[in-house]
């Protein structure tokens, strides 16, 4: 009966993150990462005796040790991709932010000189960026 | 792509960088200041100010980068530094809109990036400091083995090569001026000087650093990790002994070997 229960709520998960797909609420990116998830908690839920073999094979004398164990660590890991992520997004709002400023005073330059004129002699040329960053 | 110059060309191109916050009340003089002793175009860079800042730095003849969110001293510094890349300036001198700095001593700072003997000058004061704030500079030297004086002063010219560096999306990583950003310098071999100068009191507001015991230790934390992790094994290729300004003076016409 807990191995039904625990399995349909990995499926109601899986399709869950589906549909939030489907809806454009959820990044496929970062939907695949949890159909896997919830794909193998159904899996576990429908057969849990696969992690007292996994068990055995490891000596791990407490089967559901393991299994939260294993839970833990894809959690820490998937922490530190969400952290991993976050610091690129907001190194990439500094930029945006900093050309922002840089944008409104050549505009402003543009409005009041009719040209971004801020020194004697001027040799414009791009400044570098590394890939996709602004 | 930023087109490199002339192996061997000196900076011939300057610009003052003043990052500031809520400095209306001594923005205005610094820029009139640093316009009696030097011909460079001012830069203020509004940090998301509040108050008049970026207003008076307009009045006072600066352009001002208006930032729409506060980036802190040195993501306000880096956008100095993007805008200079971007409109043909070689050497970015900044210093602080707190009036800490003494444009005066705008020529001894820049001078080595000048003469080609550094990329990286940093006027070095390290007397302002309190006893708390010397022994965190001890320890941020030990822990990151960047031997200067002064790592946390504002008062510095980049060259062009570190201009580059310093726009890059990595330097964007980092959040203050310190210890990361010489570590970047350093890692790409660039060559950092202290020069030694002498700083007044700032006439408005405090650090932003060191204003309260929880920033303090934030800011602690957050440098010596950075400074472990950046750790190079073997010693900075980039780090050059200090030097007074009466031996920059003696070096001008003698230096005829450029950093970059």
């Amino acid at each position: 009966m807990v191995s039904l229960l625990t399995g349909a709520l990995g499926l109601a998960v899986a399709g869950l993150i589906v549909w939030l797909v489907r809806k454009d609420r959820l990044h496929v990116n970062h939907g695949f990462g949890w159909v896997i998830a919830a794909a193998a908690f159904a899996l576990l839920g429908f057969a849990p005796s696969i992690i007292d073999v996994v068990a055995g094979w490891l000596a791990v004398s407490y089967p559901p040790v393991l299994a939260l164990t294993l839970a833990i660590v894809v959690l820490v890991i998937k922490m530190l991709l969400m952290d991993i992520e976050r610091s690129k997004l907001e190194m990439r709002n500094q930029r945006l932010t900093q050309r922002v400023a840089m944008l409104e005073a050549e505009i402003r330059q543009l409005s009041e000189h009719g040209s971004c004129k801020v020194q004697e002699k001027e040799t414009p040329h791009d400044e570098e960026d590394t890939g996709s960053t602004f | 792509m930023v087109k490199r110059q002339a192996a061997n060309a000196l900076p011939s191109n300057p610009v003052v960088l003043i990052p500031a916050f809520n400095e209306e009340g001594v923005v205005g003089r610094v820029i009139a200041s640093v316009r009696a002793v030097c011909p460079y175009p001012v830069i203020v860079i509004d940090d998301a100010s509040t108050d008049g800042t970026r207003t008076e730095a307009e009045s006072a003849g600066a352009l001002v980068l208006p930032l729409v969110a506060n980036l802190g001293a040195w993501g306000a510094t880096q956008t100095g530094i993007r805008y200079a890349l971007k409109h043909g300036f070689d050497l970015a001198i900044s210093l602080d809109a707190d009036g800490q700095h003494d444009p005066s001593q705008i020529n001894s700072v820049a001078a080595p990036v000048l003469n080609g003997l550094a990329h990286v000058s940093i006027g070095a004061y390290p007397e302002r400091g309190s006893r708390a704030r010397q022994v965190a500079w001890i320890l941020l030297r030990a822990v990151s083995g960047i031997r200067l004086e002064d790592l946390t002063s504002g008062f510095r010219a980049y060259g062009f090569d570190a201009m580059r560096e310093l726009a890059s999306w990595r330097a964007t990583y980092l959040d203050f001026q310190d210890v990361g950003v010489l570590s970047l310098l350093m890692d790409k071999g660039l060559r950092v000087m202290d020069v030694a100068v002498t700083m007044r009191k700032r006439e408005n507001g405090h650090s932003r650093i060191f204003r309260t015991w929880l920033a303090v230790g934030y800011y602690m934390c957050h440098t010596v990790l950075l400074g472990v992790t950046k750790r190079r094994i073997r010693r900075y290729r980039g780090m050059l002994p200090s030097v007074s300004t009466s031996v920059l003076s003696e070096t001008t016409t003698a230096s005829n070997s450029p950093a970059r």
